[in-house]
């Protein structure tokens, strides 16, 4: 086996290389830049509820407009992702329930009341839950691409133009507050974009890749640097790796080309944690 | 969707055991709510109520390697593998969060997200072999509560038996290691042989519920019991009895929910029941004004 059957030949054998690769750096980069804001809030595992809490959101959609047309599905996701975000924060701020609990009761509801709706009202829409989690990035239509890319460019772009507020309220909201920076608006906006970027990957990817591209990028980068804009960067191309060697190993293999990203993904984080262990924070017995 | 005749038929079926099965399956739902509620409230109280949502995905990549190595679905090497990758999964999380600045939620998102993506290859390259191309994977994924064997009952009641032993023999540094873990230590209360222990437990009751629960929302069973008894009680005796007693009345309803309803998943089914009580005993709570539920704990 030459170098040249590893590396080279696959491109050479179809539209869906290029266009999965490309897919799935795409939904690399826009989930690591989003998951740095998500993890420096202690939002990681919101990432987990969101992506499972789709299912709701599509199936619920499918129900009330009969529909799979893109634009149903991300009402439906958004809607649902809102709608968990507005349950955690409701069952958090009445401070019965901790915060990871609250997470786990209401996306663990949603995701069994998508179950059910699912297999009892909507078997003969196109959704399939198994599909849902593990998605499937060599069938990825050529329109993915351009929703993807779009979406990229967007969360750039409101990231470039809120820098300061997003940087403040990140770091310290309650100064942020104070100098009137609307952190909860900012809180939903992320939200509400987690919850679309949720929807647009994961007919690629599958829920699970989404939960990992959120959270492994972001916890990679928060270990090798200590800048917002430094750790931006690192994430962004953690991702973008994580999808090509991803790729790769899924095409030697011949296995789930989104279980290969994410064990990529998590091999790269445990690099990166074994480089980066200082003898300040590590060898200290438990 | 059954008319009504036909519910309350098939519901008069399922609760006379008017088939064989039944009785098994009826069994099997109520000890998985069971152990779930009462490891559950240990963990809610440790901040670890999501560490049941790792453990559970974390069981997907040992039931495929399993299946991989042995070609055939064998209870014993399922359980073996399957509580080897979960209990991999717990320490891989307890030894991120004390050798990095990676943050606990973070960790379990890592831990959970490269487990089940381990999981989906692992699984791919079964269906691809002629010999798993019937290998359920939508059973493992979403739970069938009516297709327990007794091997797996049996199973089921062995660990509730050692949780129930457990908890009994262990309550006072249980209940001091839960509520004050720094002040166990300094009391000699192996607070890390406990923690341990509660993972290898924890680890062997998630796979164990797996065939009734399924791997996603087996972290419903563990989660949502819990934080429900917390809201009705403050003592950890009564936390733990409450959330066993909801546990297991929301499985069996899940069961009887799936049993009527062909096609929907049990593990769905049980945990929407959960949800239902935590959501009464969320509005209980809400009517009762603080200060008078303060002074009655």
């Amino acid at each position: 086996m030459s170098l040249y059957t590893l590396f080279i030949e696959p491109w050479t054998w179809g539209d869906w290389m290029w266009r999965g690769t490309l897919v799935a750096s795409l939904v690399g980069v826009v989930c690591a830049l989003l998951g740095c804001f998500l993890y420096l809030r202690r939002l990681a595992l919101m990432s987990d509820a969101l992506a499972h809490v789709a299912l709701p959101g599509l199936v619920g959609a499918f129900l009330l407009t009969g529909s799979t047309g893109p634009a149903a599905m991300f009402l439906g996701a958004l809607g649902s992702g809102l709608l968990t975000t507005g349950l955690v924060e409701g069952i958090r701020r009445a401070g019965h329930t901790r915060d990871d609990a609250a997470i786990g009761v209401v996306f663990t509801a949603l995701f069994a009341l998508g179950v059910i709706l699912l297999t009892a009202f909507a078997s003969d829409a196109d959704l399939d839950a198994s599909c849902v989690l593990f998605g499937d990035v060599l069938g990825v239509p050529t329109h993915a691409v351009w929703t993807l890319g779009g979406l990229t460019l967007a969360v750039i772009a409101a990231i470039v133009a809120l820098w300061r507020p997003l940087h403040l309220a990140t770091f310290d909201p309650d100064t942020a507050r104070l100098l009137g920076v609307p952190v909860g608006a900012l809180h939903l906006g992320l939200m509400g974009f987690v919850s679309i970027t949720t929807v647009a990957s994961f007919q690629a990817v599958g829920a699970i890749l989404v939960v990992a591209a959120l959270i492994t990028p972001a916890a990679t980068a928060h270990l090798l640097t200590r800048r917002l804009h430094a750790m931006l960067l690192v994430a962004a191309g953690h991702g973008a790796l994580s999808a090509l060697l991803g790729m790769y190993l899924s095409v030697w293999l011949n296995c789930s080309t989104a279980g290969a990203m994410v064990c990529v993904g998590a091999l790269l984080y445990f690099a990166a944690l074994l480089w980066s262990r200082k003898p300040r924070d590590g060898g200290a017995p438990p | 969707m059954p008319s009504w005749s036909e519910a309350v038929e098939r519901t008069v079926v399922f609760f006379t055991l008017g088939y064989d099965f039944l009785g098994w399956t009826i069994a099997g739902a109520a000890l998985v709510g069971l152990i779930c509620g009462v490891l559950g409230s240990l963990l809610y109280l440790r901040r670890l109520a999501l560490l049941g949502d790792a453990l559970g995905h974390a069981a997907l990549p040992g039931v495929a390697g399993a299946f991989l190595i042995t070609g055939h679905k064998a209870l014993a090497p399922l359980v073996i593998g399957a509580t080897a990758t979960a209990l991999l999964a717990a320490l891989t999380i307890t030894w991120i969060t004390r050798v990095s600045r990676t943050r606990p939620d973070a960790a379990l998102g890592i831990a959970l997200s490269a487990f089940f993506g381990l999981g989906a290859v692992l699984f791919s390259i079964l269906q691809a072999s002629p010999s798993g191309a019937q290998s359920g994977l939508n059973h493992i994924l979403f739970g069938n509560a009516a297709a327990i064997t007794p091997g797996e009952v049996g199973l089921l009641a062995g660990i509730a038996a050692v949780t129930l032993a457990g908890v009994t023999l262990l309550y006072r540094p249980l209940q001091l290691a839960s509520f004050d873990p720094v002040g166990a230590k300094l009391a000699g209360v192996p607070t890390g042989v406990l923690h341990y222990g509660l993972m290898t437990l924890s680890a062997l009751a998630i796979v164990a519920s797996v065939q009734s629960a399924g791997v996603v929302l087996v972290a419903g069973m563990i989660i949502t019991p819990a934080a429900a008894a917390r809201l009705l009680t403050r003592r950890l005796h009564a936390m733990l009895a409450a959330a066993a007693g909801i546990g297991a009345v929301s499985g069996v309803l899940g069961a009887w929910l799936s049993f009527l309803m062909p096609g929907v998943s049990s593990g769905p089914a049980m945990v929407l029941c959960a949800a239902l009580v935590y959501g009464v005993a969320f509005a209980l709570r809400l009517r009762r004004p603080r200060a008078a539920a303060e002074a009655a704990a």
